[in-house]
């Protein structure tokens, strides 16, 4: 590829000057600019928080930037907050939920978007055939456009998005595709097929935002790349001549080393509690691993390495195919989560609201729910008990409002739910944590009280696993680190490796 | 906050439009209404109606709906009288009609819990089902009301004026109450109610409380056909025009005694609220349209009302929230705002 990107010429796809956005809690970007030519595929790289997803909302018409930026799509303005303006001047998306209906046909789901041909209210079926044949081939997709979606491979569906986000419109031609992650959900052999059809896109002149985590793809399919951290362009560089080292360099930064938990615990290492062998399920490969008195383990990986599996599955609210899990000697068996907690699991899931508690239940009813049976005592549940063991843990943890025990779960901000949810946990003394995104959408203050809550546990005695998206947490409370790629556990962090370099490094098999 | 919260408008705004209910309809028939042949006689006759309510209230706490209860109950009142006719004896026939109710619960948990069929599906078909056995064991004509007195005296013996099937409805509500609210078994129903995965993670056996959830309000529809076949006697459509007000008193109900939730004595009071509404308009004008027309309307109305509630709550939380958030914000940005990591981290 002859090296003639770089320079600002007229027909960029997309030029970004000095972005800015400032929401309550801070600043998500700062002065961001950058360009995409026509023809051109760049890559967006950033750390989780870097400011990606506010890029792509602001480029989307869903957020308002800060005044003085200005972006063009194609040499027309873009009217910021206007989710329409972002269509009208050729801005098109491919968010990692495609926003696919299964059931219905892939020409139907073509169709909903720009509206079905129709003859006096009826629809044209034939022509809406013809059309989404049309659209399909210009991706080089073979495949029968009346096939229901859910029949398809994920690299297919990812597909028909592309082809659904391209269709021709005279009013508003297409000039800038951005594909968020369209990889993060893909097996490995998937990959290609995607890649290729990114590289017809690019054929027709039409420059492509292609955000990934994925270094490999990268180079195979950018010419140039730009990243971010904390909200800054660190850079953006051709591709060609770039190395691996340079541009994980970038993605980290020089930024001092956060020390972490010191692992005393080496010596002092107790018995192990959880013994996990062979298993193996939709989304984990053969997964082998132990976990110690007073000892917290990370689970890291990008989206997709099977991380964000592995503690439901262990917890057995995920059915695994293969393998043996092993809580204090006892068999851990799947679709039980009542039995697992009787062998000393407790399990906190990343989806707070819809699976972690009862959000128009009381704070009260939460905390009691996993201890009812020490609550009853024949004919009644002890309420003044149950009120006793709500302010104790109130108290504990810091939640506020401190009087708010007979409030629903709604009426709290997240961090205290979230404190409020590990209450419900502690309160069963378990031997063993398994946790899934410990503090996510938690406030800072919030987030250190957590871990310190943790800290107490692990402690006490408590085994801890706990599998996070955000490394700089792993990186903070965790004694060792399992790296998961691909569905296995693909390295193991300890000492001097547990840090976010480390981390993100092996994360992403640099 | 506009409605002052000492008097509690918020949770018994029931009681008083009861009470205004009550002078309104005194004021304008001064001989009919204000009566205790008035009271015992809505009393009884809406103790049927009050038991199915409670049938639905139960499997509607964990989040099923429960819409053959009418059909349900029913069926089980044209057992006991076909039974009683055929010479058992009827303390041996009510038996019979209440594990008649039970085991078509279990049929319904079988399809929601085991099939996964949506209960709201389920009940519908099954109901239709359990019209269809009632015709066939009935051959769609109304059998003899049998003319044994314990048997008749078995609901309408009076006590305190009142006929002894308006006690047994109270003891019954006063059962699911202590089910509902004063056992783990009713914190796993409205667990699972606000949220199954959630209640399936934190270790309720999901599928086995809801089955039970659906037995339970299948042996209460039974138990209110047995009770109403004494009372009444025979009926072969009674069950389904009771559907509807169950319904609707369990959702109004849901908005009295404790918001937001189903509750026992809120659909008791609901029952009784409209039931008292209709009588007096009954007695007041006599239209025949007056009954549907209540139930239906508190129907959509007290959905609506807790709904909205429901958003305007959720609204006031977000608002509090961002206030919170704001003043909590750091002056600057490199305060140090994670006191306790930096001492444990900082070695």
């Amino acid at each position: 590829m002859p090296a003639t990107f770089g320079s600002p010429a007229p027909t960029a796809a997309l030029a970004i000057t000095n972005l800015t956005k400032t929401f309550v809690g801070g600043r998500a970007l700062n002065g961001v600019s950058f360009a995409i030519e026509a023809g051109e595929v760049h890559a967006l790289l950033g750390e989780n928080g870097s400011g990606k997803s506010t890029l792509i909302k602001v480029l989307s018409g869903y957020h308002k930037p800060d005044p003085g930026a200005e972006v063009l799509v194609n040499s027309a303005h873009l009217t910021f907050g206007v989710p329409h303006s972002s269509y009208e001047v050729g801005a098109r998306f491919v968010h990692q939920d495609l926003g696919l209906i299964e059931d219905c046909s892939i020409s139907d789901n073509l169709a909903f978007g720009p509206g079905f041909p129709t003859r006096v209210g009826t629809i044209r079926e034939k022509t809406t055939r013809k059309r989404a044949r049309l659209a399909l081939e210009a991706m080089s997709l073979d495949l029968d456009p009346a096939m229901p979606i859910w029949r398809l491979s994920p690299a297919q569906k990812t597909g028909v998005a592309v082809a659904r986000a391209l269709i021709e419109d005279e009013s508003a031609p297409v000039h800038l595709l951005v594909l968020d992650e369209p990889t993060a959900r893909l097996p490995e052999h998937e990959v290609e097929l995607l890649l290729a059809i990114v590289r017809r896109v690019r054929a027709r002149g039409i420059g492509v935002l292609y955000v990934t985590h994925r270094l490999d793809e990268v180079f195979e399919i950018a010419q140039r790349a730009t990243v971010l951290r904390d909200g800054v362009k660190v850079a953006t560089e051709q591709v060609a001549g770039l190395t691996r080292e340079k541009l994980l360099q970038q993605l980290l930064g020089a930024a001092l080393e956060q020390a972490h938990r010191k692992s005393e615990s080496d010596d002092r290492k107790g018995a192990p509690v959880l013994t996990v062998q062979g298993l193996a399920s939709e989304a984990l490969r053969d997964v082998n691993l132990d976990v110690h008195e007073h000892e917290i383990v990370g689970v890291a990986g990008i989206t997709g390495s099977g991380r964000d599996a592995l503690c439901a599955t262990v917890f057995g609210a995920r059915p695994h195919d293969a393998g043996t899990i092993q809580v204090n000697d006892q068999a851990i068996t799947s679709r039980r989560p009542d039995l697992s907690m009787a062998a000393g699991v407790a399990y906190i899931p990343a989806e707070r609201k819809l699976q972690g508690c009862f959000m128009d239940l009381t704070a009260r009813e939460n905390i009691g729910f996993t201890s009812l049976s020490t609550i009853w005592r024949f004919p009644t549940l002890r309420k003044g008990l149950e009120v006793l063991l709500a302010k104790q843990w109130f108290s504990k943890l810091g939640v506020r409002p401190s009087g708010g025990t007979e409030q629903p779960m709604a009426t709290f901000s997240g961090g205290n739910q979230q404190k409020i949810i590990y209450g419900k946990w502690f309160q069963r003394q378990p031997s063993l944590y398994l946790l899934d995104e410990p503090t996510q959408g938690v406030d800072v203050g919030a987030k250190a009280e957590l871990h310190q809550a943790l800290f107490s546990a692990a402690e006490a005695g408590a085994a801890v696993l706990v599998s996070s998206s955000d490394v700089d947490e792993l990186a903070t409370i965790c004694d060792r680190i399992l790296v998961m790629r691909n569905g296995r556990i693909a390295d193991v962090l300890v000492g001097e490796r547990v840090s976010v370099h480390g981390i993100t490094r092996a994360a992403l098999d640099a | 906050m506009k409605l002052p919260r000492g008097l509690g408008f918020e949770k018994y705004s029931g009681v008083y439009l009861w009470i205004a209910l009550i002078i309104a309809f005194s004021i304008w028939q001064p001989h009919y209404f204000p009566t205790m042949f008035t009271v015992h006689t809505v009393a009884a006759d809406q103790a049927t109606a009050c038991m199915l309510a409670l049938a639905v209230l139960v499997p509607i706490a964990a989040g099923q709906f429960d819409l053959s209860v009418g059909a349900n109950a029913n069926i089980c009142t044209m057992t006991a009288i076909l039974l009683i006719n055929d010479g058992w004896a009827w303390p041996k026939a009510v038996v019979s009609a209440v594990v008649l109710g039970a085991v078509i619960g279990a049929v319904n948990g079988f399809f929601v819990v085991r099939l996964k069929v949506s209960s709201f599906i389920t009940t519908l078909g099954t109901g239709s089902i359990i019209t269809a056995f009632q015709i066939i064991i009935t051959n769609n004509s109304q059998p003899m009301p049998p003319s044994i007195d314990s048997w008749n005296n078995f609901t309408q013996t009076l006590v305190g004026g009142f006929q002894i099937i308006v006690i047994y409805m109270f003891a019954l509500a006063f059962i699911v109450w202590w089910l509902l609210q004063k056992t783990p078994f009713g914190r796993y129903l409205f667990a699972i109610g606000s949220s199954p995965e959630a209640a399936r993670l934190s270790g309720a056996r999901v599928g086995m409380y809801t089955w039970v959830s659906m037995i339970i309000s299948g042996l209460i529809a039974g138990i209110a056909g047995a009770f109403y076949a004494s009372y009444a006697g025979p009926s072969l459509t009674y069950g389904s025009s009771l559907l509807l007000p169950a319904f609707a008193a369990v959702f109004l109900g849901s908005t009295q005694i404790i918001p937001g939730r189903f509750n026992v004595w809120g659909t008791v009071l609901a029952i009784f609220v409209l039931a008292t509404g209709v009588k007096g308009l009954q007695l007041a004008t006599d239209a025949q349209w007056l009954a549907p027309m209540f139930s239906g309307t508190a129907l959509v109305v007290a959905v609506a009302v807790a709904l909205g509630r429901q958003r305007s709550a959720e609204e006031r939380t977000r608002k509090r929230l961002a206030r919170t958030d704001a003043s909590q914000l750091p002056g600057s940005s490199d305060e140090p705002l994670l006191p306790q990591v930096d001492g444990v981290t900082v070695e």
